[in-house]
């Protein structure tokens, strides 16, 4: 994540000058501290008006009042200058190959992370922030943890430049050495957005809607049953849960768009906090795509991603990061993975996904579970199922939760192949990607073993073909040879705002 | 070593060093003896009169459980460690291990972000040592115990050379 000692003359060449965050921002961050604290020292007061006692010390106000004002003055002081070193002492630095920030007023922390290890860029508004029209800028590398530079909070739109002159500079884009500060944000074409009536329905077919159903049900029985309302009770948490849960879905689907831009993919979502997220070509480690039962009534997936910066957090914030597409219909989906994977390798490309996601059986060329190994997958064994294409694999489960894991070539990580003694018996085994932490864990279920073991050594093969074909890390160098007349300040050929690839052809399909 | 389905053809893998079973049997051995002297509790307690009344077939019986578990067990460890091996190939790592639950792994070497040598006393004492290899993924869980000390280095050398020339990032 850190480099080792940056290179001086490096340094010298190009001197991005030292930052600080908005002044206010310490505020933004902290004000639910400070609201605690008006809300418990304003009630006391407050109180003390209404009874008629003003300082609410009962009689003695008088002569205690002016230490009531004198503490709550230093409080307010103390915070204030917490809040204002803590601001003072955090500063940041982009320049040429790094982006740097200090921090901290005892323990000062010294943090440089490489921008072309950039996994993704992220600028989040929380509610109060956007009142101020601030954003919170997140650059992730692959340490999948906490953010490697999180800088809370600046101006929306320095927010939106910072992040476009780090892209470009991560991306290798030349830079007219005159305006060095003049880079453009790369343009972006949108690709699809969700109807909030979507949103609202995705969560109405959620599983917390079978949760709520079973668990009215048994609380009401359980009631009539001991004839006694006490249960009742029980179901104030259970309620606040779901609907904590159901407000989760609605905040982070709502307003989602995807789209796509030379910068990667970008997509943003939010109700009360808004978030814009944007992943560079090639950091995207698997697609996962996964349909609930309930889901299947209206014909709807959700796509999900391994990103080496997002990580495998259960948290809510963790797991909306690395949703690629909250609820989408076939084609959506389609397009959302065709983003990822502009060239699906294969030339029926409809065919062989939609048999991924919603086929049995062996039609598109799957490799599905033998049906003498049914007894060890009496629901899925039609389903599992595997496919390769030319630039990724596929690998297809589950019978009532629906699941579809999609593996560049290029980015496999390790590939193991496991055989327990049950599967042995049934000359069947199962093959596993290792990928970097996410939501996708990409696995082929209970494959025959001669099929397992052919592609466990091809795929090694394939995965050291596509690396050695892989694009560059800053995905917009220009490649040497052609790019030898390149003018600077000009964006290289390949950086022409791409279309959005598509798997579907025909005019039907045609975006205006 | 013997050749299993689940092996791919035309493989020749390098077994770890046989001294490496002691290092198992000594793990066997204490882990056993700790399971053997916990169930053995009620076995005592009814014998020296301090729980008389405790059911003599049930304190017989859990000394006798865990001495044919451990029994089994260590039958199967000359098994277990002869089923260890890897191969070093042009651009990957195979290393497999097991023989009931079998698994085969393969590691680019452009895919390895670092590679660990770790030593315990007793492998020391024998003259081996532990390596292991890590990528992006924590999935990747690649070991390869009872290395000869000598070789446990050429390997690691030999990884990091090869992994930095094929370095594909993440």
């Amino acid at each position: 994540m850190t480099e080792s000692a940056p290179d001086p003359a490096l340094l010298s060449a190009s001197p991005g000058e030292w930052k600080r965050v908005h002044i206010i921002s310490p505020l933004v961050r902290g004000w639910i501290a400070i609201a605690a604290l008006i809300f418990f020292g304003g009630r006391d007061w407050f109180e003390g008006l209404l009874t008629g006692n003003p300082g609410g010390f009962r009689g003695e106000a008088v002569s205690n009042l002016p230490i009531a004002i004198a503490i709550i003055v230093g409080v307010v002081l103390l915070i204030a200058g917490g809040f204002f070193l803590s601001w003072y002492y955090t500063r940041y630095q982009v320049t040429e190959e790094h982006v740097r920030v200090n921090s901290g007023v005892i323990f000062r922390q010294h943090r440089q992370a490489r921008l072309d290890r950039v996994q993704a860029i992220d600028v989040v508004q929380p509610f109060l922030a956007r009142v101020f029209e601030l954003a919170e800028l997140k650059f992730d590398v692959a340490d999948a943890g906490e953010s490697a530079v999180r800088l809370s909070f600046l101006k929306l739109g320095e927010a939106q430049k910072l992040r476009a002159t780090i892209l470009a500079r991560a991306a290798g884009v030349a830079v007219d050495p005159e305006h060095p500060q003049d880079i453009p944000e790369a343009p972006e074409r949108e690709v699809l957005a969700l109807a909030p009536a979507r949103v609202i329905g995705a969560a109405a077919l959620s599983g917390n809607t079978v949760a709520v159903v079973l668990g009215s049900i048994g609380v009401v029985v359980f009631a009539f049953v001991l004839d006694t309302g006490a249960l009742l009770a029980a179901f104030v948490p259970i309620l606040i849960g779901v609907v904590s849960g159901y407000w989760n879905v609605l905040n982070t689907g709502f307003n989602f768009r995807a789209a796509i831009s030379p910068d990667g993919i970008r997509i943003r979502y939010g109700l009360l906090d808004t978030r814009t997220q944007t992943v560079p070509p090639g950091r995207v480690q698997a697609v996962g795509v996964i349909q609930s039962p309930l889901w299947r009534l209206k014909g709807w997936y959700k796509v999900t991603v391994n990103v080496a910066g997002y990580g495998a957090s259960a948290s809510g914030e963790a797991q909306a990061r690395a949703t690629l597409l909250p609820v989408g219909t076939l084609d959506e989906v389609l397009k959302v993975i065709a983003l990822v994977l502009p060239d699906p390798g294969t030339d029926k490309p409809l065919e062989v996904f939609s048999a991924g996601l919603a086929g049995r059986d062996s039609d598109a060329g799957f490799i599905t579970t033998p049906r003498r190994a049914r007894l060890i997958a009496p629901m899925a064994w039609r389903r599992n199922g595997v496919a390769v294409t030319g630039t990724a694999l596929l690998a297809r489960s589950g019978a009532w939760w629906r699941q579809l894991a999609v593996v560049p070539h290029e980015r496999t990580q390790s590939l193991a192949l496991h055989e327990g003694p049950l599967a042995k018996r049934f000359g069947v085994a199962d093959l596993i990607f290792h990928t970097t932490p996410g939501p996708v864990s990409p696995r082929v279920r209970q494959i025959p073993e001669q099929d397992a073991w052919r592609l466990f050594s091809e795929q090694a093969e394939r995965a050291a073909d596509a690396r050695r074909r892989s694009g560059p890390e800053q995905w917009m160098r220009p490649v040497p040879v052609e790019g030898a007349a390149e003018e600077p300040g000009a964006l290289p050929e390949n950086a022409v705002m791409p279309a959005p690839p598509s798997y579907l052809e025909g005019p039907a399909h045609e975006r205006s | 070593m013997r050749r299993e389905p689940i092996d791919p053809a035309g493989i020749e893998w390098t077994r770890v060093s046989p001294k490496y079973l002691k290092v198992r049997l000594a793990g066997w051995a204490i882990g056993s003896l700790i399971f053997l002297i916990i169930f053995s509790v009620p076995l005592v307690l009814l014998l020296t009169g301090v729980l008389p009344r405790f059911p003599s077939l049930l304190a017989w019986l859990l000394p006798a459980v865990v001495v044919v578990f451990a029994g089994w067990r260590g039958l199967l460890l000359p098994r277990q460690v002869r089923a260890i091996g890897y191969a070093e190939r042009n651009e990957d790592l195979l290393v497999r291990h097991g023989i009931f639950f079998q698994r085969t792994m393969v590691v680019p070497y452009g895919r390895m972000q670092y590679v660990d040598v770790a030593v315990g006393p007793i492998e020391r004492a024998l003259g081996l040592c532990t390596l292991k290899l890590h990528t992006a993924s924590p999935g990747t869980n690649a070991e390869i115990p009872g290395l000869p000390s000598s070789e446990g280095a050429r390997l690691r050398e030999q990884l990091s050379a090869r992994g930095e020339a094929k370095l594909a990032g993440l």
